[in-house]
């Protein structure tokens, strides 16, 4: 006999980011149906959706109305930091908690919240390594104008600066503009050996066509002398940029057809990887524990005694492959695999930021 | 007005939490312990090996004067004050102990990193501004010394201003400061060459 869960949806199903929301959520939904046939396990994990529709103000309220209106203390969602900032406090005063399955930029370790893809020591640093090993220490930074891209930024800045290396522009557009000829005009003053692109939605995938439109103009700016590097872009945007993909090269803990992420499936992404991981996880949590539906995430990590877990117990981070990879002809190609590596989401477990040696020259 | 804050070495830093046991003290310790540090909880005497903590997170509602081994309002490390009561006299005493940031209590899910960073970010400047104003009180007292020091060098029959720029040219050349330079030519009282012709000879 199976115990009837419910477990909450946020996920804006319109809106500026709508891809990543679809590709997490179909990831979600895919892992509860495979819960649900699983005749060894005794859950049965019953979806309850709510639409944020893009709206950040109502992430919260509809949050709220998740935890106090239905059976559910576990809600799957969120993609902009933005909005889960907006969630925690609710989380927090209902005694949730929030599966949060997307990258962000760290510097965060809630009680209440699981966080299933990376952090900068499983993207942006890796991503820097690479990129400054291959293509030189000259950045330009390109980002949305809110905290994802204003802490990549930062963190980019002092790992480059670190290296020896330099930054020669740093630049904002407002979430949802397309307006990025002037953001291009620098860049072709400047001429970088890579882009750093932190953009989200229309706003990459504007630049992004702009940049490719740039490269034909001026062979400096094609992918081998100079790439865009990204640590929150997967296939799950590709419907929206096309072949202006093409040469992007992206950080992040699984790409389609990479082997090896835990789970029978194979999956379009690396969003929908990770929703189903945490909904696997979250499964596998509860299954066989009458009642620890109503426990709390700490009880709930507490009381789980096949560790070591997906999830660490102190952070609430978890351990994920760092795969660097290039987009070709629509799909990513794998460039770098870096192996596990935990999630450190304050830099203070692993290597500090800055870590990359500069590439020594001998000088004669 | 400040340099960009130090983030990165907060790893295996320690924290010493002077506190009752206490759902607070449980929420700071997990957060603290989810940023990397190794926490401490003690009352109601700091140990010796405090004064090796590198943060000290102190109660403010039932501290007293005489708990910190050092001198009132100079903490060797940065101090975070849990403010429950917010009584005027309370948080006279949390100011006087030398507090550099707080939290209120009851302390909940976050606040920590942020309270981290402001503490050592004040008591960084704190220290900065005591060296600054320790140097510059040393200078003062040694206005005497300078005057004096001009004055000798103008008996040689120099002005008032080219004695001040010998003697400028002086701390320039034996790469001291100024004060210095003026207490060796006064020291050099019982001898009638200056310091410069001395130095020549050397």
């Amino acid at each position: 006999m199976k115990r009837r869960i419910e477990i909450g949806l946020l996920y804006s199903r319109s809106g500026t980011y709508s891809l990543i929301s679809e590709a997490c959520r179909s990831g979600a939904l895919a892992a509860m149906a495979m819960v649900n046939a699983d005749p060894r396990l005794d859950v049965c994990l019953v979806p309850v959706e709510r639409d944020p529709g893009g709206n950040v103000d109502l992430y919260g309220p509809l949050c709220g109305e998740i935890l106090r209106d239905t059976g559910a203390r576990h809600v799957v969602g969120c993609v902009t930091s933005w909005s889960r900032k907006e969630v925690i406090p609710t989380v927090e005063k209902f005694g949730g908690t929030l599966w949060y399955t997307v990258p962000y930029e760290g510097f965060e370790a809630s009680d209440h919240v699981v966080y299933t893809h990376a952090c900068p020591n499983q993207h942006l640093l890796p991503l820097l390594d690479w990129a400054m090993a291959s293509r030189g220490r000259r950045a330009f930074l390109a980002a949305s104008n809110y905290i994802w891209g204003w802490e990549l930024n930062r963190l980019a800045r002092e790992t480059v600066t670190a290296a020896g290396g330099e930054v020669l522009g740093e630049r904002y557009l407002p979430m949802g503009s397309v307006d990025v000829e002037r953001m291009i005009a620098e860049v072709r003053f400047s001429r970088p050996d890579f882009i750093l692109n932190s953009l989200i939605g229309p706003s990459s995938y504007a630049f992004m066509a702009a940049y490719r439109a740039l490269g034909r103009e001026d062979a400096h700016f094609r992918p081998e002398r100079c790439p865009v590097l990204s640590c929150n872009m997967t296939e799950c945007e590709f419907p929206a940029l096309g072949e202006n993909a093409d040469g992007l090269v992206a950080a992040g803990p699984y790409f389609r057809g990479v082997p090896g992420w835990p789970g029978a499936g194979s999956f379009g992404s690396s969003h929908e990887a990770s929703a189903f991981a945490a909904v696997r996880e979250l499964a596998r949590l509860l299954a066989h524990r009458p009642g620890a539906e109503l426990a709390s995430l700490t009880e709930l990590l507490a009381g789980d005694t096949s560790r070591p877990g997906l999830i660490d117990p102190e952070t609430h981070h978890t351990t994920l492959p760092v795969i660097i990879a290039e987009a070709r002809g629509g799909a990513f190609h794998v460039l770098q695999h870096l192996g596990q590596v935990a999630g450190d989401p304050y830099l203070t477990r692993s290597r500090p930021a800055g870590a990359a040696r500069p590439n020594l020259r001998i000088v004669s | 007005m400040r340099r960009p804050i130090r983030t990165q070495n907060l790893g295996g830093a320690r924290a010493l939490i002077l506190h009752r046991p206490h759902p607070t003290v449980q929420a700071l310790a997990r957060q603290l312990t989810a940023i990397g540090l190794d926490v401490e909880q003690v009352w109601s005497e700091l140990p010796p090996a405090a004064l090796g903590a590198d943060f000290l997170f102190f109660d403010a509602d039932m501290g007293h004067a005489g708990q910190f081994p050092w001198p009132e309002g100079e903490p060797p490390m940065p101090m975070i004050a849990l403010v429950g009561s917010e009584a005027p006299g309370r948080i006279e005493w949390t100011l006087k102990a030398g507090a550099h940031a707080h939290l209120l209590k009851p302390v909940g899910d976050n606040g920590a990193y942020s309270a981290l960073l402001i503490a050592r970010a004040a008591f960084d400047a704190e220290r900065a501004l005591a060296a600054e104003v320790a140097d510059l009180r040393h200078r003062l007292d040694e206005r005497r010394t300078v005057v004096l020091a001009v004055a000798r060098l103008a008996e040689r029959g120099r002005s008032q201003a080219e004695a001040y720029a010998q003697l400028r040219q002086m701390a320039m050349a034996w790469r001291i400061t100024f004060e210095e330079a003026a207490a060796r030519i006064v020291g050099d009282s019982d001898h009638p060459e200056d310091g410069h012709d001395r130095r020549g000879r050397g």
